[in-house]
């Protein structure tokens, strides 16, 4: 990744209806339409998540993960983040948890490229 | 109407790439800051990095646009637009027309923001070049496709692409060297900043053997991948190495001098100019000698990209380009 990208966003983790969401960044220099990006994968606490009911929202819309290889005309712009919605993933308010998360990217204009981008932080459930 | 004398010198907001995204910046404040170091006032904005609409602006974003260059007294010269034909990864590229149209939004965002050209890419496939061209006469804006490495003059899609552009024989089509092709080794910064990574050095040595092969970026990363896992390697050091396969390739700096009466615009691409105004992977003093010898009148734009792997000041860098290519193509560029 470069220097200043992060795939964990500003926002952290927060609750979210009986679940939790947790922010995520572009890592990229450009925006780029949701189809190339992939979650390869979450760890919280050192235990995978399991990503089958995650949803993604962004922009006031939400999809489900899985529909996200479909989204070629969604655009993630560059500075904002978008999050991911855990519905089972129960985490107390106020919780402190290592978080690892890794996004897949492929620019859609270099052809076999694909970067891997992992970034762990320890983050606080806000309310 | 004013009348061209000699090549000018500009910046992409690109090399802000870092201040932009850890947003210390927003775009107005970003354009005004360019200005106040008058290190415009010509200059080349991404679509999609500085435009959340791209890549349909709407009619009120124009007008706040140019009020900001009105505000700033910048010149909007170039927008760079992306030929995105890979949107599923793994799958097929997207059908012609869609591609198509997805340049002429583009297009039609760039025109609309008051630009005079675009940079577009190679990844349009040059069958499609006579569908699209025509609508940049009739938008009267010109494209320049970008010659990146690990392209050059003489590889073979630039060469598809200038016979297209003899057939179709229109102002509107030109190139846009970006001198990361002909670098004539890795920066020292970029190897520093792999070591810097944990990188360990003979794995660095290996990359530099395997950037001075022939063959695709992909390749060539695969290759060094390949070597440097069987080495016991981390898979994240052998990434920050492979980087330079993407952004760099070592062709002749003389080779430019084919595509120079096509080229509409530059990218100045540079990785660190030292106080006494020498880059330290591309030799400048030979590009634009040739460049400004063989009549080239349009903007380089200052493209820093070792924001793609330190946090040097990026203004600084940007001030000393400018002022080594006023060495060269004197003080009026």
């Amino acid at each position: 990744m470069l220097p200043v990208e992060r795939v964990i966003g500003e926002e952290g983790l927060a609750a979210s209806g009986s679940g939790v969401k947790l922010a995520m960044r572009l890592p990229w220099y450009r925006s780029l339409p949701f189809s190339v990006v992939e979650v390869a994968s979450l760890e919280v606490d050192g235990r995978a998540v399991d990503l089958s009911d995650a949803q993604i929202e962004y922009n006031g819309e939400s999809w489900p993960l899985a529909e996200n290889g479909e989204k070629v005309d969604t655009f993630w712009f560059i500075r904002d983040s978008s999050f991911l919605v855990l519905p089972s993933l129960a985490l107390p308010v106020d919780s402190e948890h290592e978080v690892a998360l890794n996004l897949f990217v492929s620019p859609p204009y270099i052809p076999g490229m694909k970067r891997v981008n992992p970034q762990t932080d320890t983050l606080r459930v806000a309310a | 109407m004013t009348t061209a004398t000699g090549p000018k010198v500009g910046v992409t907001l690109y090399s802000f790439t870092n201040e932009f995204l850890t947003r210390q910046f927003e775009l107005d404040t970003l354009l005004a800051e360019v200005a106040k170091r008058k290190l415009g006032p010509n200059i080349e904005i991404i679509g999609f990095q500085s435009f959340r609409e791209f890549p349909d602006v709407s009619d009120a974003f124009a007008e706040q646009f140019q009020q900001m260059m009105a505000d700033t007294g910048l010149n909007p010269v170039s927008c760079a637009i992306n030929s995105d034909r890979f949107l599923k990864p793994g799958q097929q590229p997207i059908e012609d027309a869609a591609l198509v149209e997805y340049h002429k939004r583009q297009l039609r965002s760039a025109k609309k923001l008051g630009f005079q050209l675009v940079r577009y890419q190679f990844a349009l496939p040059v069958h499609l070049l006579p569908e699209v061209a025509p609508y940049a006469e009739e938008l009267d804006i010109r494209m320049g496709v970008e010659v990146h490495a690990p392209m050059w003059a003489g590889h073979p899609a630039v060469q598809a692409y200038g016979e297209m552009y003899d057939k179709l024989n229109t102002p509107y089509l030109g190139w846009i060297p970006d001198f990361g092709g002909t670098a004539s080794r890795i920066p020292e910064s970029m190897l520093d900043a792999a070591r810097a990574k944990g990188a360990k050095e003979d794995l660095l040595n290996k990359l530099k053997e395997v950037w001075l092969q022939d063959g695709q970026s992909y390749e060539k990363a695969g290759r060094l991948r390949e070597w440097g896992m069987a080495h016991g390697h981390e898979p994240l050091h052998i990434q920050a190495a492979c980087l330079a396969f993407f952004i760099l390739s070592n062709h002749d700096p003389k080779s430019w001098a084919a595509l120079v009466d096509r080229t509409i615009h530059i990218h100045g691409k540079f990785y660190g100019v030292s106080e006494d105004l020498v880059e330290e992977a591309i030799d400048y003093d030979t590009i634009l000698r040739l460049f400004k010898d063989g009549g080239f009148t349009g903007t380089m734009v200052s493209e820093w990209e070792g924001h793609a792997y330190d946090m040097r000041d990026a203004f600084e860098q940007v001030r000393r380009h400018q002022a080594m290519a006023r060495r060269v193509w004197g003080p009026d560029a």
